[in-house]
């Protein structure tokens, strides 16, 4: 005699079922790639991660780093690997590239997997000639390091003068800093100095990617 | 602001939002949810598979490198980390499926149930992933919502239910069988109002930040307020939300009052009333939705303010 309402409740939970698997599907896909965001910063997953030192109580804002990195690096029309950056007021400076960051959104988002995250010194390289010029990672980077030439119509970025590392030469930006404001080394080591951040003010929350960059900002 | 994706971009994800949209109202139609014999059951196949694949070829157009080493798109296939990625499968395959149902039901070709099945699941997919692209993006807060999904699948299934309804008395030979479409897409456009509202207003009390409480702003009260108020909210949800009701309450009445005066003789009439969905204020009101569909996606991308701006230290 109860079959029929046995039967009706088993279909609502059914309908129940599929709703909350549809919603699962769709919401649960989200958090993958937002994932592990919340180990501390201090200590580098990777003991080799190199990163780049920015002194702010040293830099003159003279732009040497840029002019370097640009004829080094012959940027594409319309690129700008290296930035200095100023706050006019109180006249304190930042030089940023691309922080080679621990979890970088480029690597995940790249469709083409045109960013590769080197295992030996952390180092994140972008090959232009992978590049399909999709635009994702210029909203997935916090940071801005990716560049877009209309003109190639790809992207280009800094990749720590890998090259000349490989060299035994210092990245272009570090040989022509007048002041030694701009400087690298072992994350794992510079993150045992004295006061620093990964978060000048006003910048992005490091949680998000984990750049690999010290800055020592002004007294 | 720096925009870096612009209107092929918009209209590629207005494109699969509408083609998903169309294939579950066709769908739907199908499997008889939206009445008995309702002449949607084929003009959404139709237009599913193709829509997105023209959507598709717009973003090829928006590729740096489209026409100067489009070899290079093979590689678009590689990364199973990236959204985007997930996206080329999706909608590789939602094309093909899409196009073989649309063609098997054009000449009715009989094809295996789960093969259609298969293209609903693709359809949802499709619309989902046109959201979770955007909403992945944690250096994009006014993108990074887990709302933002829903809010495209549900736009896509109003856009997708409009387009199917513009396009039958093209293709259904023969008069246009009213059926339960515009109460479904009343409950449609109901529930986007509400998904809508939980997505702006979260947004503007600043769940997501600061930065996200400026971008809601420029939409809301800014900027885009016109385009907003008048296009996305007007055009896509009042509007519809009107005509749709005011029709469900007109057909109610009318069959209460055949019911009580038992009358067979009027049930042509009846029917003729009921032809509503396809009057000319209906096709007005389809139009509109379309509008506001595309007005939507526009709107979420060129108010996508970065986290940093990239210039600004304090």
């Amino acid at each position: 005699m109860d079959s029929p309402e046995r039967k009706s409740i088993s279909r609502r939970k059914l309908l129940k079922i599929g709703a909350l698997a549809t919603a699962t599907i769709a919401t649960g896909l989200h958090p993958i790639l937002m994932a592990g965001a919340d180990n501390g910063q201090d200590i580098p997953q990777n003991p080799n991660q190199i990163g780049f030192v920015f002194n702010q109580e040293l830099c003159i804002g003279c732009r040497s780093c840029m002019a370097a990195c640009k004829k080094t690096n012959n940027w594409e029309e319309g690129t700008m690997w290296r930035r200095v950056l100023q706050f006019e007021k109180d006249r304190i400076h930042l030089s940023i590239s691309c922080n080679h960051c621990e979890e970088p959104a480029c690597v995940t988002a790249c469709p083409v997997k045109a960013y590769t995250k080197r295992e030996k010194d952390g180092i994140v390289i972008h090959d232009p000639d992978k590049c399909v010029g999709c635009k994702y990672c210029l909203y997935v980077c916090p940071y801005h390091a990716p560049q877009f030439s209309e003109h190639t119509g790809r992207i280009s970025k800094c990749s720590f003068c890998y090259e000349r590392l490989e060299n035994g030469e210092q990245p272009a930006c570090i040989s022509a800093c007048p002041t030694g404001a701009l400087s690298y080394g072992k994350l794992i080591e510079l993150r045992t100095a004295a006061a620093y951040t990964e978060q000048p003010k006003g910048l992005p929350d490091p949680k998000i990617t984990k750049p690999s960059w010290v800055i020592i900002p002004k007294a | 602001m720096e925009i870096h994706w612009h209107w092929l971009i918009v209209i590629y994800l207005f494109l699969g939002g509408l083609g998903s949209g169309a294939y579950l109202t066709s769908f739907a139609a199908e499997k008889g949810w939206l009445g008995k014999n309702s002449s949607l059951a084929r003009a959404g196949y139709y237009l599913s598979g193709p829509l997105v694949a023209i959507g598709t070829s717009l973003l090829v157009l928006d590729l740096g490198q489209g026409f100067h080493q489009p070899w290079l798109l093979i590689r678009l296939i590689l990364n199973v980390q990236s959204v985007m990625t997930w996206g080329v499968y999706i909608l590789s395959a939602f094309i093909i499926v899409g196009v073989i149902k649309g063609y098997a039901v054009f000449k009715h070709i009989k094809i295996p149930a789960a093969l259609t099945w298969a293209g609903t699941v693709l359809a949802l997919a499709t619309g989902t992933y046109s959201g979770l692209l955007l909403s992945v993006v944690d250096a994009v807060p006014f993108w990074n919502s887990p709302v933002m999904p829903f809010l495209f699948v549900v736009s896509g299934l109003s856009t997708g239910l409009s387009a199917t309804c513009l396009l039958a008395p093209l293709v259904e030979k023969g008069s246009i069988n009213e059926g339960r479409e515009g109460q479904v897409h009343l409950g449609v456009v109901g529930l986007e109002l509400i998904i809508a509202t939980i997505f702006f207003g979260t947004m503007l009390m600043g769940i997501n930040g600061p930065i996200g409480v400026e971008s809601a702003k420029i939409v809301l009260i800014g900027r885009y307020a016109i385009v907003f108020w008048g296009y996305f909210v007007g055009l896509g949800l009042i509007i519809p939300l009107i005509v749709y009701l005011l029709q469900f309450i007109k057909a109610r009445k009318e069959s209460k009052l055949h019911l009580t005066q038992i009358d067979f003789s009027n049930t042509e009439q009846a029917a003729a009333s009921e032809n509503g969905h396809h009057s000319y204020l209906n096709k007005f009101t389809d139009v509109a939705v379309l509008i506001a569909g595309l007005a939507l996606r526009a709107l979420i991308l060129f108010s996508a303010l970065p986290l940093w701006d990239g210039v600004s230290i304090l």
